[in-house]
């Protein structure tokens, strides 16, 4: 049940979701990975919307050079661990809701224990190794994962739905190169906010989702683009080749 | 025969995009594509590595449908073809 001071926090997008969306979106549990670029918007625009209940993991300190992008740490953080000044920051935006912040690295060891029974993945990473561990998850526990990624003034998003679309190593089957890359900060703020809408839309079951396509935007030229995506036969992860002898059993979602 | 190629992200800051060509019948994609990335040294180098190849994280698509990477150099081109080439981004 929706309190007083929800229905009146949540009024004007109760006019969107209604009342039922708005309490999927208070029992929704997302996990989200990463507390910088993209984990930033994500987790503001999730935890001001109501999502009930917000994991977010980060393994790093706020450094000075984070701040022209990783909107939930401000000057006084720096020095501070991202999952400290992440908690504070949306507990402050909003106290109804419940948040979970771990300080640790998602490694192939923990991933599945750190999701726990998450209703979905945001993947708000900066390498592929981790975003492949993500996706194996995703696969196995059989919720969804909503990627994006970013470089400069481009990024790229898509939801991953396991058994239904393709999952992030059918669609990039092999990582672009390691490196230090150019960002500036309404970059992650554009594909986060996608990430979220996709994960409010999902939670509240809303809308059509960001499914076997790929959304592509440019910040230079101010262009979005999708192009469709399929899934692999052969993929190793989700393919129909791959042995289920790993997997658990499917949760039944949507 | 008439042909576009699309570049996307970087790829297009280094080479341009929406260019149109006009291979000869039996032109394969690769071919296309290297010879179109061939103007600019750092947009081939970012598209193909030092055997010509497309890079393995490169993603090519052929009038929306994706063509694996290794399949590219026996793919041939139709009029009207349009062919995509796009780098995926990591950061986040």
């Amino acid at each position: 049940m929706l309190s007083e001071r929800e229905l009146e926090r949540y009024k004007r997008q109760i006019l969107l979701f209604g009342e039922e969306g708005q309490e999927k979106l208070k029992k929704a549990h997302i996990f989200i990975a990463g507390a910088g670029g993209l984990g930033s918007p994500i987790a503001i625009y999730l935890a001001v919307a109501g999502v009930g209940r917000i994991t977010i993991v980060d393994m790093d300190t706020v450094d000075q050079s984070n701040l022209n992008r990783q909107i939930l740490h401000t000057d006084r953080d720096v020095g501070r661990k991202k999952t400290v000044s992440a908690i504070e920051k949306l507990q402050e935006l909003n106290g109804d809701i419940t948040i979970h912040a771990i300080d640790t690295t998602i490694g192939g060891d923990n991933c599945d224990k750190l999701v726990g029974r998450a209703d979905g993945i945001v993947d708000a990473m900066d390498n592929f190794p981790t975003r492949y561990l993500l996706n194996e998850t995703a696969i196995r526990k059989n919720i969804p994962l909503f990627h994006g990624a970013i470089r400069g003034l481009y990024g790229q998003a898509t939801t991953i739905i396991p058994g239904k679309t393709p999952c992030l190593a059918c669609i990039f089957p092999k990582a672009p190169p390691k490196e230090v890359f150019p960002v500036v900060g309404v970059t992650p703020g554009v594909i986060g906010t996608v990430q979220a809408t996709e994960v409010l839309k999902y939670s509240s079951h809303d809308g059509r989702l960001l499914t076997n396509r790929l959304f592509i935007w440019d910040g230079r030229e101010a262009h979005a683009e999708e192009i469709a995506v399929e899934r692999n036969p052969a993929c190793p992860v989700c393919g129909e080749k791959h042995t289920t002898s790993s997997r658990k059993p499917a949760r039944k979602k949507r | 025969m008439t042909v576009k190629v699309r570049f996307f992200a970087r790829f297009r800051e280094l080479l341009g995009t929406d260019i149109l060509a006009e291979p000869g019948s039996g032109t394969v994609l690769a071919t296309l594509v290297r010879k179109i990335a061939e103007k600019n040294k750092e947009g081939y180098a970012a598209i193909f590595d030092e055997h010509g190849n497309f890079r393995e994280f490169v993603i090519v698509m052929r009038n929306g449908k994706r063509v694996e990477t290794g399949d590219a150099g026996k793919t041939i081109i139709a009029d009207g073809d349009e062919i995509a080439v796009f780098p995926p981004v990591a950061g986040g």
